[in-house]
């Protein structure tokens, strides 16, 4: 791949973005910003309670407060069949409650009111009584044949919602039985929540006049919702518009269809005015999609030195009260079984149980391609685990094991074939660059004076993409994505794509792939994206699949364009098109440098003169089906210094090597990097949602829900290695996760081994200080 | 949200006459602030409610009141009280013993409750919930000396017409307490009885 | 309905005024009665600092006020940093460092970064972080945010820039 001039702007450059101009100047334009004629406001009414049965609603003493337009129950939607919708896992989901609620926070009753001060009065005027039930909290006993049945409307009369192996069962077992050492671990990953900075929303907007509703909204996949819509709502596809303007974060948060969305599309259907629903950050972080609560064991079977011999995992998803985890749908447990990492494993066998609890439901992939970010954790843990047991550095036991990069592409044992990889490199440029000999040594010299100090190691491998139409589809539809680009007459370029940037820069990014592939400069080119009206059909941003589907379309489109490019160039300059030759930016004759024709003068003759067969116009449209899955991979070493007095850990160093093939822009990468770190290193040390006995939800806000501000933070120091993908059309595999689904493992591998001379073999997440307080406590280091 | 409260409290009337108020719901309830006995269903059951108000919020639980268990000899009575919030906003439940042992100067009062709260005040955490639970005693036993005098006295006042605790003030000394880690007890008043609570928290 | 007042502001330069109930937030006062979106509300127990503007001077989360006890004050919002057309050298700084990503943290964090910079215009990478302390971002790890505001501090020494 040539590289591009600065001035052009293409692969590699770390062009400033062009999207932060408005968002510099309080100028985006987020959901919430949207104001319409007529608007008027929703708000939920919720249940108190995790399991009941609901008696009675008494919305008399609402509807009378001035300013209330409607208030819609369960019971009204069920009249158009709309109290239940689909789920995106062929699960089903109550839009607002009838016969009983389900979970704490469950949408009970929507109140539309002209302004959102009085319908949150209206809200507390409605009257709902309800007959409390046994709560189950506990995934473990939801198991159970005698737990009380949470899910009556189901057929089978279990909470069990799905059972999933792969692998070689007999053959892993066979393995165990002849292997000389066998590490177990159980890990939990906790439940979190992604919280990004806006909640969720939407403007929905019926024009009874035209008979088209269109639907701003909070949405990574504005074309999967506009389909679930119609299907749901009955309303024809063509006349749904829906709109993804700005959207502050998502990190799998925006991605299911929530009850909030569907009452504000029905009040407006009913009213026909806009309807705006906004949800507050308690109801965020307690009814929308949730993260993790994945209780997994894992088990490695290795020789005596140290070579790994099989891995066996058994996993208990919790999804919650309804299965509304966003999933490939032939892969209940996502793409868990990365879960061999970047190992070799001869034999592996892998299952996973999903039950239903009285808590929100769920589960998305947050920052993560789907439950990778569980599998990752489970691998770098166990192999801790082993190391530990057999006396042996962890990071010998991984360079013992990797995948080695003449291997690849490489066939797990679990299915997947890893397009590329070094494993060896990424380790060996993170162990130089945090100075790993040296920490060894401090580390042995401060446990002589009894100060506590842990070196962490992950060196994961992530699944991102998704993903082949073979094997991927969400509801049916399948996993493709999309690029639209025009270019105009004055060699400036529009271009439209099926997925939806949430902040990773996608305005300037895709614009970078057509300035590479066209020699455009990316100022030049202008990105759209999230108007159904308008982008080609895809399946959204989520799971880093934008680079390595819609990023893929953007190129391919780009070389159908240059095709053309090169005829009508062949035309203007009276050769043909083999003796000409392409630099980005231009065609020249071969051996006739002064014979060129730069790509805005082929632009401007499409229009005005163009090659006699040829029609008029310089785009293309490439709907991607990617041939697999990339496969990014990285070493991360966390170094940290626990406070024996307190507990407290701080983490003094964090060297990040990542590789996701060819870079787009390094600037981006890098923010991606940072940001994804942080959500790690949250995750590790501090985000968490729980509930009680009784299902009341702890974390419920800010309040108790923990997240990073800048004081915590730590600072993190970026590497890279630069293994290309061979199968994506310009080497790049995806980046946005990678960060926080390395992270944990190196966060938890530190603090773990910072303690392992007491004994200490494993802790749970979220590692707080209160929990190494007491571990401190209980081997007497400390009062 | 399960929460333990385990209080003692001393008051200067001989056990007999405690006991007489402490083994009837009716007379009992009216001590807690907020509450009402509204009906008595049979010999053991009464209907009851309590307001209480944390910050704008109000949760007015209504529900049933039962003695469990009543020992004369021992002087000791065990009720289990249950409310929901009339609108939906929870539900509450709280099993409390109660015992009395005669001391030097009149009678001592020991009480264990295990209270179960569901709903929004239960979001808040046990930290919340149980200075606001000590809040409530404080003014229950000010309420209850009240009460005995009272009836020493003949006095014809009736209690006072249940108001909700208006945990406004409630929900700040909570929070203070909670930050500062210990109960802001500017309401004890030094009085005759010479409050000795040496209830744990 | 309940009964409203007259606001009178001063927001960003301009006199602006409106009719608010009491128990109105001056963020929502902010975005819908003046129309001015850019102060954005991120969470309902003051622990984002999406919606900090600056009150008479002093940085103020403005979900944790009434519109009323603004009334008559000197308010400034993120809308209020280009000055003649100009960005200001925090906005520059946040776009040449890769300060923001999706942009929703981005106007709270340049009211408090600004504020820090009036008070302290040499703050090092401490009192950065302590400075953005009561603003959350998801997206960006702060270590890019620090890196702008150092940008900033850098250019107005050099250019006499407020």
């Amino acid at each position: 791949m040539q590289k591009t001039s600065a001035e052009i702007g293409g692969m590699g450059h770390p062009i400033k973005r062009k999207e932060d101009g408005r968002f510099i100047q309080g100028k985006g334009n987020y959901v919430d910003d949207v104001n319409l004629p007529g608007m008027v406001y929703g708000h939920m009414v919720r249940s108190p309670y995790a399991h009941a049965r609901l008696k009675s609603i008494n919305t008399e003493a609402a509807k009378k407060l001035p300013g209330v337009l409607a208030i819609i129950t369960g019971e009204d939607l069920a009249k158009a069949n709309l109290a239940w919708m689909p789920t995106l896992s062929y699960d089903k989901q109550m839009v607002l409650a009838t016969g009983k609620v389900l979970f704490q926070a469950q949408e009970v009753a929507f109140v539309v009111a002209e302004d959102r001060y009085t319908a949150a009065d209206a809200a507390e005027l409605v009257e709902v009584e309800y007959e409390e039930l046994p709560v189950l909290v506990d995934p473990h006993k939801a198991m159970d044949a005698d737990a009380p049945l949470l899910r009556e409307d189901r057929t089978e009369k279990n909470n069990k919602i799905f059972h999933w192996e792969v692998g070689d069962k007999a053959a892993t077992d066979k393995a165990f039985k002849e292997a000389a050492v066998v590490s177990k671990v159980y890990a939990l990953s906790p439940r979190c929540h992604p919280a990004p900075l806006e909640t969720c929303g939407c403007v929905a907007d019926f024009n009874k006049a035209t008979e088209k509703l269109t639907v701003w909204l909070t949405s990574q996949a504005p074309h999967a919702h506009r389909t679930v819509f119609a299907l749901v709502g009955g309303i024809p596809e063509q006349n749904i518009r829906v709109i993804s303007p700005d959207i502050g974060g998502g990190f799998g948060n925006k991605v299911p269809v929530y009850p909030g969305y569907v009452c504000a599309v029905v009040a407006s259907l009913t009213l026909g005015v806009p309807v705006k629903w906004i949800e507050t950050r308690s109801e965020n972080l307690q009814s929308t999609g949730f993260a993790r609560d994945y209780h997994m064991t894992a088990e490695v079977a290795a020789d005596k030195d140290g070579k790994v011999k099989a891995m066996r995992v058994k996993t208990l998803a919790d999804h919650g009260a309804f299965n509304a985890a966003a999933q490939p749908t032939k892969f209940p447990a996502g793409l868990f079984s990365i879960c061999t990492g970047s190992y070799e494993f001869p034999q592996a066998f892998c299952e996973v149980d999903g039950v239903y609890t009285n808590k929100a439901p769920g589960g998305i992939a947050y920052r993560c391609s789907f439950r990778v970010t569980e599998a990752a954790y489970l691998i770098e843990r166990v192999m801790d685990v082993l190391a530990d047991d057999l006396k042996m550095d962890p990071v010998e036991l991984r360079q013992k094991n990797f995948i080695p990069a003449a291997k690849f592409p490489y066939q797990s044992p679990l299915g997947w074939t890893y397009d590329s990889g070094d494993y060896h490199a990424a380790m060996k440029l993170a162990l130089d660059t945090v100075g790993y000999d040296a920490l060894l040594k401090e580390q042995a010299e401060k446990r002589k004076k009894g100060e506590l100090m842990g070196i962490g190691i992950s060196s994961f491998t992530e699944i991102v993409g998704a993903g082949p139409a073979h094997s991927f589809d969400i509801l049916g539809i399948k996993m493709f994505d999309s690029a639209e680009i025009r270019v105009h007459p004055t060699g400036k370029a529009i271009c439209r794509m099926g997925t939806k940037s949430q902040g990773q820069g996608h305005e300037t990014t895709y614009a970078q792939i057509v300035a590479q592939e066209l020699g455009i400069p990316a100022k030049d080119v202008q990105v759209e994206e999230g108007d159904t009206d308008t982008a080609p059909y895809g399946l959204g941003t989520y799971a880093s699949r934008s680079t390595p589907t819609s990023g893929a379309a953007t190129a391919m489109a780009a070389r159908k364009i240059r095709e053309k490019a090169k005829k009508i160039a062949a035309f203007l300059l009276e050769a043909s098109e083999e003796d000409l030759e392409w630099e980005p930016g231009k065609f020249s004759v071969k051996g006739a440098p002064g014979k060129s024709k730069t790509i805005q003068e082929i632009a401007f003759a499409a229009y005005t003169n163009i090659p006699p067969g040829l029609e008029a116009g310089l785009e293309a449209v490439n709907y991607y089906d990617p041939p697999n899955l990339t496969f990014p991979f990285g070493t991360y070493i966390a170094v940290v210094d626990i406070d024996k007095g307190t507990g407290e850990i701080k983490v003094r160093r964090f060297v990040a090597v990542d590789d996701c093939g060819n870079i787009i822009n390094p600037m981006i990468v890098e923010g991606q990097i940072h940001g994804g770190l942080t959500e790690g290193f949250a995750i590790a040390f501090m985000q968490e949602i729980t509930y009680d006995e009784s299902g009341n939800v702890q974390g419920g806000t800010f309040m108790d829900y923990l997240v990073p501000t800048a004081v915590e933070t730590p600072h993190w120091e970026t590497g890279k290695t630069t293994t290309p993908s061979p199968h994506h059309p310009f080497g790049a595999k995806g980046v946005g996760e990678s960060p926080n689904v390395g992270s944990p493992a190196a966060f938890v591998n530190a603090v773990v081994d910072a303690l392992s001379h007491l004994g200490v073999k494993h802790i749970d997440m979220p590692i707080t200080p209160w929990k190494v307080w007491n571990i401190l406590k209980e081997k007497g280091l400390t009062g | 949200m399960a929460v333990k409260i385990e209080k003692t409290f001393q008051v200067n009337e001989p056990v007999e006459k405690v006991w007489v108020f402490l083994s009837d719901p009716r007379k009992v309830g009216t001590c807690v602030p907020g509450a009402q006995i509204t009906e008595q269903v049979d010999e053991r059951t009464y209907k009851g409610a309590i307001k209480v108000k944390v910050g704008p919020s109000v949760t007015d639980y209504k529900g049933e009141v039962q003695i469990v268990r009543l020992d004369e000899q021992a002087h000791e009575i065990e009720i289990l009280g249950k409310g929901q919030d009339v609108k939906g906003k929870g539900s509450a439940s709280m099993k409390m013993t109660g015992k009395l042992r005669a001391v030097d100067g009149g009678t001592e009062v020991v009480s264990v409750s295990e209270l179960n709260v569901i709903g929004i005040l239960a979001q808040m955490g046990s930290r919340v919930i149980n200075e606001v639970s000590n809040i409530m005693f404080e003014q229950f036993t000010k309420n209850f000396r009240q009460q005995l005098q009272n009836a020493e006295t003949g006095g014809s006042e009736t209690a006072a017409a249940p108001k909700p605790i208006s945990a406004v003030g409630v929900a700040f000394s909570a929070l203070k307490a909670a930050v500062t880690g210990h109960s802001g007890r500017a309401e004890a008043k030094p009085g005759p009885e010479g409050a000795k609570d040496s209830g744990t928290s | 309905m309940a009964k409203k007042e007259l606001i009178k502001i001063k927001i960003n330069g301009k006199d602006r005024e409106a009719m608010a109930e009491s128990r109105l937030l001056l963020v929502h006062f902010i975005r819908e009665a003046l129309g001015q979106t850019g102060t954005h509300v991120g969470c309902d127990t003051s622990n984002c600092g999406a919606c900090t503007v600056i009150v008479n001077g002093k940085t103020v989360k403005s979900c944790t006020m009434f519109a009323v006890q603004a009334d008559g004050a000197d308010v400034m919002t993120v809308e209020g940093l280009v000055k003649d057309g100009a960005l200001h050298p925090l906005q520059e700084g946040f776009k040449e460092e890769h300060g923001l990503q999706c942009g929703f943290c981005t106007p709270g964090m340049l009211m408090s970064t600004y504020a820090l910079l009036q008070k302290n215009p040499q703050p090092s990478e401490d009192e950065i972080r302590w400075g953005i302390s009561g603003n959350l971002c998801r997206c960006t790890g702060y270590q890019n945010i620090v890196k702008a505001v150092q940008y900033a501090s850098k250019k107005m020494a050099q250019g006499g820039v407020k």
